[in-house]
């Protein structure tokens, strides 16, 4: 799916010059690069150094032991979480430049959440019409004609004027999903998307995100789910103590990674 | 085996049945205490004043020949035989319907202040309340401008807030000289100082059901509406709130109660409310027991009405997984 060289640097630091040198080159498309993001919560640092290019269509899986700042780094990408320091840009635009509107970034950077966060007083459809009709300023009919496309995108279009307490946790996800691509947005971010759920109703939502990758979209994924970033993902990323370990399509990182605390991690996971 | 098997009684159905009279009897008796008050308003704002009939703020009915009937029961003795029964009771209540017959049109004009002084002052309450709990929540810097409100409001004596209200010089002057104030059916400048009393009160203690309420839905819908590209105001106004205010109606009901009955403050700055009337009536005929009693009832009347109305609107906004009302209703 994409043409990048591939860096298989172990640390943050030695993909950080790699990224200023890269700068030259166009033989790639980045849609999302992070440089040298930090993040600190009082004295603790949950980011130290992140930098990332992730390339339009490509599928990214950020994989970590908890703690690592997987989805820290994810809620940075939309800024629900303000960095301390670098950059972070989508497309030619600094998402984090201090005039950016944050409202604006976050219409074109969709999010799932782990704990999938429906408007609980709304219908399935009127939690996908919130959005268009108060951000996108559609009218009445267009948002609903839009929520009723995107509800039976994901398998929902019976259960539009279901409401959340009515619908199972899959089910859930999937209208969290259709909400947030009702907003057309260049890149999904999902945070966990399916360990809140038992491992049946996961499957649902991984079919969903499987059909996002089959259409191309741009997705950064935190998730657990080997099987998804087996199938899935383009690149896979490792994360521990707030740095990145070790990236790479999921063949290597599973066979063969390169890094010893890498192969703890995927054999630790593995016994799961 | 219970009594009521043994007897054969089917007890689930005597239970229905006798819900449906309670339900049956409420309904009576709300029909004839709203039919009341709505006929003897209508009465006094327009035939009345017109003098036509018995004329504004008299007795549609004649109170004295119940009066007639307690004189001639009191202490006279009924023989059955040689039981010997004293009726004294029934003349009590015989003099207790004349009382109310003769105090009626009173409560029934203090009733229209109580109500409207009260829905007004809740109503206005409510639109300080909701900035001032969103502000404490959400105020980061500013949290303390609404907690010193509520503070001051909450830690001060309802009383003592009318009477500085009322007693300053320069509000009350400026309403009494407001051009329609006191005139025709606006009513004197002290119910507006009382408006302006009840509003600030309750407006604090609103804000306090509401932030409670505020701080229970959880963080994650803000976040999520912020998600989408809302504002954190437009989160909090089109996610956080709708779900706020349905978690608030139980005890914000509360709070509509409490005013219903601490509007009869009002009466201390010279509001001829409810308890105003009474008071200034039973003062003039020393029969205290039986007017507070009348007076408890007629505010019963109204709490009991507010309250189902509000248990009606909390059905009618009801949404599954939010609040109380679809529990309740499964019993």
């Amino acid at each position: 799916m994409s043409d990048r060289t591939e860096t298989t640097d172990g640390t943050g630091r030695e993909r950080g010059a790699d990224a200023s040198s890269s700068a030259r080159g166009t033989e790639t498309d980045p849609l999302l690069r992070i440089e040298d993001v930090r993040k600190s919560y009082g004295d603790e640092e949950v980011l130290r150094g992140i930098d990332l290019e992730i390339d339009r269509g490509d599928v990214e899986v950020l994989v970590g032991p908890s703690g690592s700042g997987k989805s820290t780094l994810l809620r940075c990408l939309n800024r629900l979480t303000e960095v301390d320091s670098g950059h972070i840009y989508l497309g030619d635009t600094e998402i984090t430049a201090s005039d950016a509107d944050p409202n604006a970034v976050r219409q074109q950077i969709g999010m799932v959440f782990q704990d999938i966060n429906l408007f609980a007083h709304l219908t399935a459809r009127k939690n996908i019409t919130l959005g268009l009709r108060k951000v996108r300023g559609l009218s009445k009919n267009e948002a609903r004609q839009r929520a009723d496309s995107e509800l039976d995108r994901v398998g929902l279009a019976d259960q539009a004027d279901s409401y959340p307490a009515q619908l199972s946790g899959g089910q859930k996800q999937r209208v969290g999903i259709a909400r947030a691509l009702a907003m057309d947005p260049e890149v999904m971010l999902f945070d966990e998307p399916t360990s809140a759920l038992d491992p049946e109703l996961s499957n649902e939502v991984l079919e969903v995100m499987q059909g996002l990758v089959a259409e191309g979209m741009t997705m950064v994924v935190v998730t657990h789910e080997m099987r998804f970033a087996r199938g899935g993902a383009d690149e896979i990323t490792f994360l521990a103590e707030g740095e990145i370990v070790e990236r790479g399509p999921p063949e290597r990182l599973f066979e063969n990674p390169e890094r010893e605390r890498t192969k703890r991690f995927f054999e630790s996971i593995r016994h799961e | 085996m219970s009594v009521a098997d043994a007897l054969g009684i089917d007890t689930g159905r005597l239970r229905e049945s006798t819900d449906d009279l309670g339900r049956v009897a409420m309904v009576v008796v709300g029909i004839a205490f709203w039919g009341w008050l709505v006929t003897r308003w209508l009465y006094d704002w327009t035939l009345g004043r017109w003098e036509i009939g018995p004329g504004a703020g008299e007795n549609f009915l004649s109170p004295a020949p119940l009066e007639g009937v307690a004189d001639a029961l009191e202490g006279s003795v009924v023989a059955l035989g040689p039981v010997r029964i004293p009726v004294d009771p029934l003349a009590t209540l015989a003099d207790g319907i004349a009382l109310a017959i003769d105090i009626a049109p009173a409560l029934a004009t203090g009733a229209w202040y109580t109500i409207v002084l009260t829905t007004v002052a809740i109503v206005l309450g409510f639109f300080i309340a909701v900035p001032m709990a969103v502000l404490r929540v959400y105020g980061g810097p500013f949290r303390w401008l609404a907690l010193a409100y509520t503070e001051l409001i909450r830690g001060t004596p309802l009383l003592a807030q009318l009477f500085v209200l009322y007693y300053t010089p320069y509000l009350a002057l400026w309403l009494n000289d407001a051009p329609v104030v006191g005139e025709g059916f606006v009513p004197d400048y002290a119910f507006w100082i009382a408006i302006i009393g009840f509003t600030i009160n309750g407006s604090a203690y609103q804000a306090e059901y509401i932030r409670g309420a505020l701080e229970s839905v959880d963080e994650g819908q803000l976040t999520a509406a912020r998600a989408i590209g809302l504002s954190k105001l437009e989160g909090i106004r089109h996610v956080v709130l709708p779900q706020t205010l349905r978690y608030a109606i139980p005890a914000w009901t509360n709070e509509l109660v409490y005013l219903i009955k601490y509007s009869s403050l009002a009466g201390f700055i010279t509001v001829p409310e409810l308890y105003y009337r009474a008071s200034r009536i039973a003062s003039s005929t020393f029969e205290y027991t039986p007017i507070f009693t009348l007076l408890a009832l007629v505010y019963l009347g109204i709490v009991l009405s507010a309250t189902n109305l509000m248990t009606r609107v909390e059905r009618r906004v009801a949404v599954p997984g939010i609040g109380q009302a679809e529990g309740r209703q499964q019993g």
